[in-house]
Order: C-alpha cells, then structure tokens, then sequence
C-alpha cells in the first residue's frame, strides 16, 4: 500500500506550519521544520482506489500524481508540482475532463490510499520466542496467551516456536510423526549460515516457494516434505501441534543452583530466530514475538552473568563505565537490529520480569524494525495479557492492524531538503539531491524502512530549508508540506509555529541526543539553551527587564512542556532503571504528537460533586475533597484526597444514601478504563490516595508549587511535595530572567 | 620298552611322532588339562573357566626357560554357570596381608587359623566362619563352601562399595544415516529391543536412552509425564552437548510406554533421511555426557564411515593389498576413539560397537572405543536386510543374546598369584588400572581374558601354585566372584612339557600374535607363531633321550595343527583376499574370545553327517544327540557321498556332495533330491522332517546351537554352489593360496627342530 498525503489533514503536524524563504531565517527559528506524521492513521474517508498511482515520468522523479499537479484536461497533460515535468495521462484516463477527475485530483484527497493488487500477498508469519527459565506458572499464563493469539490471527498465517534457557529449542511444527526440535547451544553465537545449514533451510529454497507451495520437482529425494518450513507452518494445520508442544512445555530444566540464575540464551536465540527467518522469508511481513522473564546471562549478549552477587548494571554503572558486559551486548544486538531490519522483519519484545531484563541493550530491534517493546512485571498480569492481546487487534474489515515492510519516501520541491527521520524505522539509504547536509536522527535518504508500523506508528521528519533569499518560492507538494502562501515576515512565521508538534519534536531530539551521546546533563542544557533561544527569538520584552517578557499566544504552553520534559523519566534517568528508559524513549519515538505530549507533561482531571474537569498538572491541585485521575500515559492512576480516601473507608459508597459519592467514585474509574483500552501498551493502572505508598506516582509528577522548601504556614490546602525540584513558577522566572538577558 | 609305553599311555604322556601319526584330532575332541594335585580331592577350578598354558608350574626360571614354552592364564570369569555357590556373609575372609580370599588351597592350622596359600602368611579365623550355614552348627571351617568350592561368589558387604550400586543404565547408539537406515537394520534392532525389554537386566530403577546419529546428532525426550517422545536434534557436532538435563536418560518402568513408542517410530522417523556422513564422534561424546554420571552400557551400532565432527576418518584400506605378507592399517588412525573409551572407562562405561558395514568402516580405529572400556565388539559384514537376508539371522540372534544376558556393571578384576609369579601382559578388552587389577566397565558372560606370567622368585618348597582371579561387579548388588585355580609345582623339565595345555598354548600365542602384529608387522607375528611351535617340540625333542621323526608329548600333538589353523585365520593369513575390517574383527575375537570358541575359530569341528546313528549318542534333556567323530579339515576325509557339518564357532556349514543318497536329502532335507536342494539355505538348525535320520541330525545341530552363546546360522552349501569355497576355506590341513598343508607344515618344523 502507497499513501501520499498532503497538509491540512489528519495525520500529519509541523513545527512550523509557515517558513521564512531563506535558510539564514530559518536557522534562527531555533525550532527545526519538521513534521510528525502517522502514515497509516486510521481514516475512513478516503475512497478506495485499486489501481498503480499515475508517477511522474522524470527519471529521478517519480512523484505521484496528487491534487496540487497542474492538469491540462484538454490536451490530457499534468505537470509535476515538484520538478515541473509536463506528463501525458495514458490511456485509461482518457475520459477525463473537468467534470469527470480521479480522485487523485480531488482537493479533498490530498491523502490517498492506492490498494495495489501487483504482488501476491504472503500471509504474515509470527515467530514466537519464548524464555522458558521462568516460573511455571509464568509460564503456564505465557501459553495461554500464546494459545490464546493463534486464535487471533489470520489462519494461513504461519506461525513458528523457539524456546530457549541454557540452550535453544528450534521446534517443528510440520507433522512428521514423532515430535520434533532442533537445539543449538546457548552459548554461541550462530552466523546466518550455520543456522540455515543445521535446519536444512536456505535462501534459495524459500525463494522458490511459497510455502504450502508443492516441493520442487528434482530435489535430491523425492516425497521429502518441504524442509524450508517445517519450522514455520499455517496456523490452521499446525494449531494442534503447536498446543500439544505448549501443553508439555515445561520450565528449563538446568537445575539452578542458590545464589545463582538461570542460564539464559537469550541472544542465541534471537540470532537464530534471525537467521531462521532470513534464510525462509527474507523481505516478507515476519514478527519475531520474543518473551522475556529475564537477563540474557548466557553466550552472546549476555547483559549480566549468573552470579546472583553481581546485580544487572544500572544508569549509574553505565555512567561510571561500569557495566561489564554492556558494550559487548550492546554491539551484538545492534549487528542483530542491522541484520533483522535488512531482512524486512520485525522484533517484539515483551519483557515481564521483576528486574531488568537486558531492553536498554536490545532496544535496537524494536526500534529498528517497529516492533513492539512491552515492559511489565508478569506475564500473569492483566496488563501483559490485554496488552498481548491487543497486537492482534483487527480492523473492522477483519484484518490485523499491523503491516509489514513500509517503505516511507519523501518528495520536496527544491527549496526544501531532508534532513533526518527520528521513529520506529531506519533509514533505507536512498540517496538524492534533495537530501540535506544537515542531519537530524537518520538522514542521508529520502527514504525510510518501516518493518513493522500499525496505525498509531508515527515519524518525524526533519527539513532543511535552503532555498535563497528573495528567491521564486513556487508551491511545493507531495511527500510533505504545501506552504499554501508562504511569507517572510517574523510575525507569519511565529504564527505559524504548532507548540505542540514542536515541543515532542524537541522531546525526540532530546532523547535521540540522549541515546547517541550517552550523556545526560548534556542534553538537558541543550534543552535549556533551545528554549533560552526560542523565547528570544519570539518573545516580546525590553532587555534586560525580566518582568517585560510576554509570549506570544501559541508560544505560551511550550516552556511549560520544555519544564516537564526536563524533569521527566527521559532526561531524567536515574530513578529508573536503563531498561525503563529504554521503554519510555522507545515508546516517545513512536507515539502521536497527542500521546507523547501526554507522556511529557501528563494529564490531570479532578473529580469532585462539583464536576469533572482538568486541572493543572501542580501540587495545588491535590485537594482532600478531590479525586484525581492521571494520566502519563504509562500509567493511569486513580487518586482520592484524603476526605474522599476516608469516606471510602467508611463505606460510604456502599450506602444507597450516599449514591452520588458512588458515582463520584465511579466517574474516574470509568474514564480510566477508556484510556486503558485504548492504549498499547496497556498503562499500568494504580489506585493510590493520600498518604498511601501509589501517591508516590502522581507526587513525582505534579508541579512542585509547593515544597518542603516553600510551604507557606497556613497555606490554602494542598499537598507539599517532598522534592528539591525547582517549581515551575521558579523556573518561569528563570526563563524570563535569561531571555532577557542571555547572548546565547 | 613295552612295559615303559605302557605305562606312559597309562599316564598320558607317551610320545608319539607326529610324521608317523596322521590323525591327531580325537573323534571326541579334546578334553581339557586338568591339573593333576596330590591331594586328588580338592575340588579345583573348572578349566572351562580357568586354565594355565602349563599343569605343572615349572619351579624355576631356568626349567621354564629350558621347556620353550608360552606361560599364561586364559580366564573365562563370568561365564554363564548352572551351578555357583553364593555366600552372603558379613566379613568375607580374605587374607590380612595379600587380600587373597580364603579358598579350597589354605592350610588349616588348628582350629582357628589358616595359611594363605598365595603369600603364606598365617590369618586368623573369625568366628562367623566356623559356622557351618547347611548344618547351623559351629565347628569345621572346611565345611565352609569357601574352602569347598574354587569358584565361588560373594555378596559384598557395604565395605566393598565406593558407591551405592549403580542402576543398570543403557544408552544406544545408532546410525541414522541413508545408508544404515537403508540396510533395515535399524528396525531389526527395534522390534528386538521392543520383544525383549522385559528381559533386559535390571531392576525397577532401570536407565534406559537412545541417541540417533548422522550428520547432526538426535536426542529423544522420553520423561515420565511427557504426553509424546520428542526428538531433539543437534548439529553441533564439534562443540557436543547434552540438550536436555533430563528425560532422555529415562526410567524403563516410568517411561515404558513412551521407550515403546519411540522404538515403534524410530526407523520410520528416519526414513527419509538424506544425511550421507556420520559424526560418530559428537555422538559418543553425547552418550558420554549423557551416562558419565552413574556408568553403565553404550551400545554403538556403525553401519559408515564417520567422516564428520571428532574423530572423523578417511578411508584407509587398500584393496590391493588386502592379500599382501604384511598389512598396513592394523592400528588406529587417530587416538580419539582410545581416549573416549578411556573417558568412559573412568566413569565406569563399557562401550559395544557392532558393525554393520557394506564398505571400509576402519573398525581398526573403531575398536577402540570398545578395547579399552571392557566392551566388546560384533561385525556384521555386509548385512542388508533385504538384498542379504541371510545376514539378518545372526544379526538378530547376537543382538538378542546381547540384550539379555547378564551383565556386571562396574567391575574390576584382580588377578593374584603365588609369591614368585608375576602377570606381565593381559589380553583382552579392558582397561589396565594397576599391575594386577583391570577395569572392566561392563563385564559379561562371553567375554575371556588371557595374561602372560612370568616366574620371578624360584618356587622352592611349594607344592602348588595358584591364581586367584577376583571379580568383583554390579548387578542390582554388589558381588564378588572368585575363581582359584591351584597347580602342582614341578622342578622336572619333562613333566612340564607333558603338562603342557595346547589348546591354553595356542589362545595364549593367538593373543600374543595379535599384539605383534600391532607392535611390529604380521609376518613377524606368523613367524614367531611357527617359532614358537618349533621351540615347545625342540625343547620336547632335546628332553628324550632317543627319538624319532617329530616327536610330541600327546598334550601338544595337535600344536602344529592349531599354528596352521592360526596362519590360515582370517586375522593372521596372507595370500587370501580379506578386507581390512574382516581381519581386524578377527583379531578382536583372538583376545577376547573365550578359550573353547577361540579353538572353534582356529580349528572348526568337522563331522560326516550323512551317517549318523545312535550308537554312542548321548542323552541330553531327553534328546539323543549322536556323536559323529571329528574329522581332519581336509579334502582327504570328504567322501564324494557324503555330507559334512563344519562348526566354526560363529557359523554351521552343512556341506552335501553330489553322490549324497537321494534318501538321505530326502531325510533330513526335505526335498527328493540333491539337485533340489534350494541354494541359498539358511536355516537356524535343519529342515522339520518328521522321520529319525532327521531328528538324530537336528538334534546334533540343536546339541552344537547350545554350546554357543547364541544360536549362529546354519548354511547348507551344495557342493556345486559357488559359496562352497565358504567351506574349502576352512579345509586347513590342505595346501591353499600360499599356505602349506598340513603334511608340509610338519616337514617344515621337522627342519627347524634341533
Ligand atoms: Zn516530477
Ligand atoms: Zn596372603
């Protein structure tokens, strides 16, 4: 499937949504253009459209057709919004005319989805891949919901198994009498080869046939069942083998003796389920579900050894160089997110265990490829399950929301270059003019891949304005932005800023600094130095006056969202835990401007008898008569104030007097499950009230307006936040104070 | 002088000369040695299981030297016994300075001490063995069966184990390649285990695991509670492991069902494999993995060359030079295969290779998984279920009596002698632990030992000597079985070339051949067999006072015979085209056969059947069995009418000659005529035909099956069929490719005797 899309619709915000027309102007906009974009949002307007897109016929063109083209119905011509090239339409559009246009013409289709029957389409396969060094009853909630998916996806999917502990269980899913699997030693690590080779499995092969297709005639034994996929069969035909195999699958059976852990394969295995899938299907919708109860402490990428005594490295052992076996692991899994994302397949992760499990160094196979990362705490727990669940989500159609092997190409026109892409996909290493010099997370290509990408998948795009003072400024199109007037003037230009697209567009250039530099403190003075910069720049204040300082109206939320980024788990890494990071920043890189601003400054509502509304994310909204509802979209947590916390306890709720405090305590619950069920990852959901331990959760979160440090006697209710957090009112002086002030 | 023959035929020891005597084979066979003691009643270890080359122990360096011949032991310790004395007692008497246990030999001194026969120190008698256990009364130590039987078995007390006994514990090896799954043999060996699980020896804590081999390396899941078996496969070849902790060496009660499955499934798993090369190495180092920690049985079935992973060959054998004066690949290629078995010997594991092979296997290499472990090795040349069918018989009937015999798991074996005697070389399949005690994983009943021994300290003043050989194993308990064997002491050189045992001699010098043929090349291993033959009769010669021709004591007048029938062995001949695997299992079955089947194989038994009466027949559990005399291997005694029964040990041939009686083919064959016998037959005894010549040669051939540790294959070979060059090759009195007869084997030693 193909999309184009244009501005002005959903799915798509930029930074700016007006550029100045030279690049010197543009370089002061502090704020790079960029646009964040979810190529497959869900939309149910567009016409459906099953046939080619009409391309330009320019050699290094090939732009799409799109409503912005020039067209000339009377001698049949169109002509190239990007490179000017004056086209013939072929004959089977003959019959247009100014009455009759495709709707690729439509103004209204700026976006356009082309359904296009060319290839056949190979049914998606799912690799699971499962630590069986965890608990048996870990691992019997595991199969269930194993059992449970296959029920979920289409029936001529073909599924595959590996298991793995000490070593890894490569299982056949083909019927061929005795059950059989095929184990590799955990301890090394398998080239592509050697695994293609053992399992009898090969390119050449899988090329050839499709599966289910009848082996090829000549083959050295006739009646030899297809070995290419025995590993890797239907649904439909192995789901009973498939559940016998999971009925006896039991916990790893390496004895583990105290003060030891178990010894887990867990980079072989991935290797091997790489190299599987690499040698079968190459370029073909794969998803390698990988289920993780712990560490890696076994053969290549191993995170942390089997010595209990040596607990797995955390953010301070990284900062101090510290962790032993981080950089060998890390290297392995980057080769494994090379590997895996050139061969078009994508990595899921999801980790339940207590500890860590090793995700801030496999983070790249996520990242790399789409797949899902899920960080939880057992695989018995309804947020693993429902979130399990939900990756097989199906649209009203019936088909899975997930597609494979995007591939995502940007088309300017000259006076705007690419600069980088930042989300779940890499760079598909397409070069071409219109790539900048400058680069922004992945850049150098015009294109990117996208292994995996579902409906709520969303990139940023980076530009490079280049084009030159009081040059021609035609209209641009497809690919990314039409600039309907662009103008010169600073005041178009500050009106044209989206705060919220920039500030998450920001958030992911910070933590895209964060991931490559590996330094922290580093990243958030850039943060600060960005922010200082901006607000000179769009600010209106006498210098040198910080009580002068006002912003203009769509500039007001931003260094609100810039505090909070600041004091959020991004940046600030050291109460979590490098996995944690790892998830969040996955996570950050993946979701719409929407989710992600809520992730940067989370989101409050109050609940009382006076009604329901939001409330600012601030110390001062803890009241005794509250509930609170919030939502950092990790976590959805229900709190009540301490009058309400007591009420509850008395059991007021449950008296047909006080059913208006029932439903008051029903309101939130309520409102959370909406935002549970539509969430993927499913949040964590706490309930917690004042004084209790959970309050935690939304202490960390809320503006410490009011602190130990500043608490005024007798101050009008709320709750003191227990925190040497600058307040945002401090900071905002700050702010002010610098702008005014800085040279920066 | 008449009265002096006389009374040296009454003894046994008259001269004859062996030029003038042209048959030498007794009709009946030759009765073993047996020790002649002074006191006649001490009952003495049967020389079935125990012989010395010499009755009589010369009693110094110099007589011994002076007589020329071999000094040696041949055991045979844990043969299958109707009657064995068992003793269960809490302190087994032994003596307190050489450990030598108490045995029918000792000298009583009074009443409460005894002296040790071996190193003669005087030792106490414990109250506990005064104790008469068939009378429960106190008194007579010589009631004891200690010291009334000299083969006797211990139950260990608790002071004999290391360990608590080990479970019987088997894992099976077995090729999966194309080609061996091809032969059919695979699903012989299925069905056979199948129909014979229960008599598989053990208990209810039975072992039992299988491992398939070819390219990669297959495992099976068999645990208890496991709904299905599972095959685990591993194509790690070089860097083997075990995949599993556990369910692969599984419970036989527990897992019974699922062991029946997978022998069900097995050769139908691995139809269609299309794995050409075998890593034969990984899947030892698999199954030794798998068994090292509680010992027991690797039973290795090889039907290629394994070319993959540790311990991979090449093709060695020139087919060219199968026929040349000294052979060249008689030795292992590579140590890998010695030191596995040295692995598995220190963990208390017998390794058992059978071969099935159609093309060079290197069973020289091969070997010594099972040389050096106490295993034992079987060839099965050839064997085709289908386009070989004869093969699948034996085949079959080894693998049964393999799987049900009895075995001893972790055994050892010491063998003491009288002070003065020294073992100094042993024969057979084993590990040697320290100068007198051998390792032996696995020990079972069809296995013999020999060892050299040398007369270090004169024997002055002692009567007898003796040898005790002590076995002590595992088999649900931990036993002790122990042989004494006791021999007079004699400083006169003629009473020990009289008391020369040739059948002991010629086993003795088998093994030693083989050594030499290892060590050096085999024409010095023929040449020093035909020297040794020389020296015994020179010495022999240079003993009589006046002689004539080539004079023999009557206990060495077949010697010459049996050195010829060992030059024209498969192991040992030359100028006969014999593949370079045949030969070396030959040489194998030389150091490990026990003594009767070692004579069969060097010397077959052959006897005219075409007459057989019930005159001198003897009665056995109610069958008449005839008695036909032994004939000369020769052409000479083949009557044109008549029809022969060859027994070489491993195989029956029946071969009928032309001018057979049409009544007689019709008799015991079944069919009108000799032009209708059907060629090829095969046959585990002979045709059912319901009349009395029948049975009588039916229950001849039963007679000979029982002898056997398994019954062999019976093939009938007319003499117009191509095959009967089968038996013309064991015609060793006759002048054959290269090889003298027998007429000009005793001329020629004629010449060499001073
Ligand atoms: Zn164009
Ligand atoms: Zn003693």
């Amino acid at each position: 499937k193909i999309r184009s899309f244009l501005s002005f619709q959903k799915g798509i915000r930029f930074s700016w949504n007006v550029w100045p027309s030279s690049r010197i102007e543009a370089t002061r906009m502090v704020v790079p253009v960029g646009a964040i974009y979810t190529p497959l949002k869900k939309r149910d307007d567009l016409p459906p459209i099953t046939y080619e897109p009409l391309r330009c016929t320019r050699q290094q063109c090939h732009a799409i057709l799109n409503p912005l083209c020039q067209v000339d119905f009377r001698s049949k011509l169109w002509v190239c919004c990007f490179c000017y090239q004056r086209n013939q339409f072929p004959p089977n559009y003959s019959s247009i005319n100014e009455q009759n246009q495709p709707a690729e013409l439509f103004p209204n289709y700026s976006t356009i989805e082309y359904t296009v029957m060319r290839k056949q389409n190979m049914p998606p396969i799912f690799l699971f891949v499962v630590d069986t060094c965890i608990d048996e009853d870990e691992l019997g909630s595991l199969k269930e919901s194993i059992t449970m998916s296959l029920s979920l996806m289409p029936p001529n999917s073909l599924i595959g198994l590996i298991t793995f502990g000490r070593h890894v269980q490569v299982h056949v899913l083909a019927s061929e009498g005795m059950r059989k699997q095929f184990v590799f030693p955990g301890q090394k690590d398998q080239t592509a080869k050697s695994v293609q080779e053992f399992l009898g499995v090969g390119s050449k092969a899988a090329q050839s046939q499709m599966p289910g297709a009848p082996a090829q005639p000549g083959m050295a034994v006739p009646n030899q069942p297809q070995l290419s996929n025995r590993f890797l069969q239907p649904v439909q035909s192995c789901e009973m083998a498939l559940t016998d195999i999971l009925a006896d699958l039991r916990r790893d059976p390496w004895q583990v003796s105290t003060g030891k852990r178990s010894l887990r394969a867990t980079g072989a295995a991935l290797s091997i389920a790489i190299g599987l899938l690499e040698a079968c299907y190459p370029n073909t919708g794969a998803r390698i579900l990988t289920f993780l109860g712990g560490a890696c402490s076994h053969g290549p990428g191993m995170v942390v050894d089997d010595d209990l005594k040596n607990p797995i490295r955390s953010h301070h052992d990284i900062e101090k160089d510290n962790a032993k076996y981080m950089k060998k692991a890390v290297k392995f899994y980057e080769g494994l997110g090379k590997r895996v994302s050139d061969n078009g397949h994508v990595v899921d992760l999801y980790a339940c265990a207590l500890d860590q499990v090793g995700l801030h160094e496999m983070k790249y196979l996520p990242n790399n490829t789409g797949g899902n990362m899920v960080l939880g705490d057992a695989f018995n727990s309804s947020l693993f399950k429902q979130t399990f669940q939900r990756v097989f989500t199906q649209d009203d159609k019936g088909n899975l929301e997930m597609a494979f092997n995007a591939t995502m190409e940007v088309k300017t026109s000259r006076e705007l270059k690419i600069a980088g892409a930042l989300g779940p996909c890499i760079s598909a290493n397409v070069k071409s003019p219109l790539v900048s010099e400058m680069e922004i997370g992945m850049g150098g290509t015009t294109t990117w891949k996208f292994c995996g990408i579902n409906p709520t998948s969303t990139v940023t795009v980076f530009f490079e304005v280049t084009n030159q003072q009081g040059g021609d400024i035609p209209q641009s199109g497809r690919g990314c932005v039409q600039w309907a007037d662009p103008q010169t003037g600073l005041l178009h230009i500050t009106a044209g800023f989206d705060q919220e697209a920039s500030a998450v567009l920001m958030a992911r250039m910070a933590v895209h600094r964060a991931e490559t530099d590996q330094d922290g403190t580093d990243v958030l003075r850039w943060i600060d130095r960005m922010l200082i910069r901006l607000c000179q720049k769009f600010g209106e204040y006498t210098p040198n006056d910080p009580n002068s300082y006002q912003f203009h109206s769509n500039f007001t939320l931003y260094p609100q969202f810039m505090f909070h980024l600041r004091r959020s788990q991004f940046i600030q890494v050291f109460n979590n835990s490098p996995d944690e990071t790892s998830f969040y920043r996955c996570i950050l890189n993946r979701e719409s401007t929407t989710e992600c601003l809520t992730m940067i400054q989370p989101v409050l509502y109050s609940y009382s008898f006076e009604g329901c509304e939001p409330v600012m994310l601030d110390t001062s909204s803890i009241q005794p008569d509250r509930i609170l509802l919030l939502d950092t979209f990790f976590l959805v947590l229900i709190f009540l104030g301490e009058t309400m916390a007591a009420w509850k306890k008395e059991g007021y709720h449950e008296k047909e007097e006080y059913a208006n405090f029932k439903s008051l305590l029903e309101a939130p619950v309520e409102d959370a499950q909406d935002l549970l069920c539509n969430r993927f990852p499913i949040p964590r959901y706490v309930q917690a009230e004042q004084g209790g331990s959970q309050a935690r959760f939304l202490l960390s979160k809320v503006n410490p307006s009011m602190t130990h440090n500043n608490t005024l006697y007798g101050g009008d209710g709320g709750a003191p936040v227990l925190t040497d957090d600058v307040s945002m009112q401090v900071f905002m002086e700050h702010l002010k104070k610098l702008a005014v002030t800085s040279n920066a | 002088s008449v009265t002096k023959d006389g009374w040296n035929k009454g003894w046994g020891t008259a001269t004859c000369d062996l030029l003038q005597q042209k048959c030498v084979v007794p009709p009946h066979g030759v009765e073993p040695l047996s020790p002649v003691l002074a006191q006649e009643y001490l009952p003495n270890c049967s020389p079935d299981l125990f012989r010395c080359t010499l009755t009589k122990i010369p009693e110094t360096q110099s007589v011994l030297q002076k007589s020329r011949m071999p000094f040696g032991i041949l055991i045979h310790p844990f043969k299958d016994l109707e009657h064995l004395a068992v003793v269960s007692c809490n302190t087994i008497v032994r003596c307190r300075s050489c450990r030598t246990y108490i045995n029918p030999f000792v000298v009583f001194k009074g009443d409460r001490r005894w002296e040790c026969n071996l190193c003669f120190r005087v030792n106490e008698i414990p109250d506990e063995f005064l104790f008469d256990p068939l009378s429960r009364t106190y008194g007579d130590p010589s009631r004891r069966p200690e010291v009334r039987e000299a083969t006797i078995e211990f139950i260990a007390p608790q002071e004999y184990m290391l360990r608590p006994p080990q479970p019987a514990a088997y894992v099976y090896v077995l090729d999966v390649s194309r080609q061996a799954v091809e032969t059919g043999y695979l699903k012989i060996v299925c069905e056979t285990l199948l129909a014979y699980l229960d008599k598989i020896p053990g208990d209810r804590r039975t072992l039992i695991g299988f491992i398939t081999y070819s390219a990669t390396i297959q495992f099976y899941l068999m645990g208890e509670g496991l709904k299905n078996v599972q095959l685990i496969e591993v194509g790690e070849i070089n860097d083997m492991f075990v995949p599993s902790p556990e369910d692969l060496l599984v419970n036989l009660d527990e897992s019974r069902s699922l062991v029946e499955d997978l022998l069900d499934s097995l050769p139908e798993t691995h139809a269609n494999t299309v794995h050409t090369q075998t890593a034969l190495g990984a899947a030892l180092t698999a199954a030794y993995k798998l068994i090292s920690p509680i010992g027991g049985r690797i039973t290795v079935m090889s039907v290629t060359l394994p070319t993959l992973g540790p311990g991979a060959l090449k093709p060695r054998e020139d087919p060219n030079q199968r026929s040349a004066k000294d052979i060249s690949h008689l030795g292992p290629a590579t140590d890998f295969y010695k030191k596995f078995a040295l692995d598995c010997s220190g963990q208390q594991i017998a390794v058992d290779l059978f071969t099935l092979n159609s093309q060079y296997i290197d069973l020289a290499t091969l070997s010594g998984m099972s040389k050096f472990s106490g295993g034992c090795i079987y060839h099965f040349p050839g064997f085709h279920s289908e386009r070989n069918s004869p093969s699948v018989l034996p085949f079959r009937s080894c693998f049964i009596r393999y799987l049900t015999r009895k075995i001893g798991f972790e055994a050892v074996m010491r063998i003491r002698a009288t002070r003065g005697l020294a073992i100094t070389n042993f024969h057979g399949n084993f590990f040697v632990r320290s100068t007198d005690l051998l390792s032996l994983p696995n020990v079972n009943p069809d296995s013999g030992f020999g060892m050299q021994v040398n007369l270090e300290e004169p024997l002055h003043n002692i009567r007898q000597a003796c040898f005790q050989a002590a076995l002590l194993y595992t088999s649900r308990e931990r036993r002790i079985r122990v042989h004494t064997l006791c021999l007079p002491v004699t400083p006169n050189i003629h009473e020990v070339l009289n008391g020369g045992d040739q059948q002991a001699i010629v086993g003795l010098l088998a093994k030693m051949a083989v050594d030499k043929c290892l060590s050096a090349q085999m024409s010095d291993a023929r040449e020093a067999l035909v020297n040794a033959c020389c020296d015994a009769l020179s010495a022999y010669k240079a003993s009589l006072s006046s002689y004539s021709g080539l004079p023999a004591p009557p206990t060495l007048q077949m010697m010459p015979l049996y050195i010829l029938g060992l030059l024209k062995s498969v192991a040992l001949r030359h100028g006969l085209s014999t593949k370079l695997d045949d030969r070396v299992f030959a040489m194998c079955e030389l150091k490990s056969l026990p003594l009767c089947h070692l004579i069969q194989t060097i010397y077959p038994d052959l006897y005219p059947i075409h007459n057989l009466s019930e005159k001198g027949a003897i009665n056995i559990e109610d069958m008449v069995v005839p008695q036909p005399g032994r004939l000369h291997l020769s052409a000479e005694y083949i009557d044109r009418n008549g029809a022969y029964l060859l027994d070489a040990g491993c195989v029956i041939y029946v071969y009928i000659r032309g001018g057979i009686s049409p009544q007689w083919v019709n008799d015991v064959i079944g069919v009108p005529s000799f032009a209708a016998i059907p060629q090829p037959l095969y046959e585990e005894s002979l045709p059912f035909v319901d009349n009395a010549t029948s049975e009588l040669a039916r229950n001849f051939v039963v007679y000979l099956q029982k002898n056997k540790p398994f019954p062999v294959p019976v093939q009938i070979i007319r003499e117009d069929n191509p095959s009967r060059v089968l038996f013309i090759n064991y015609l060793v009195d006759d002048r054959s490719e290269g090889a003298r007869s027998y007429v000009e084997f005793l001329q020629f030693v004629k010449s060499q005797v001073k």
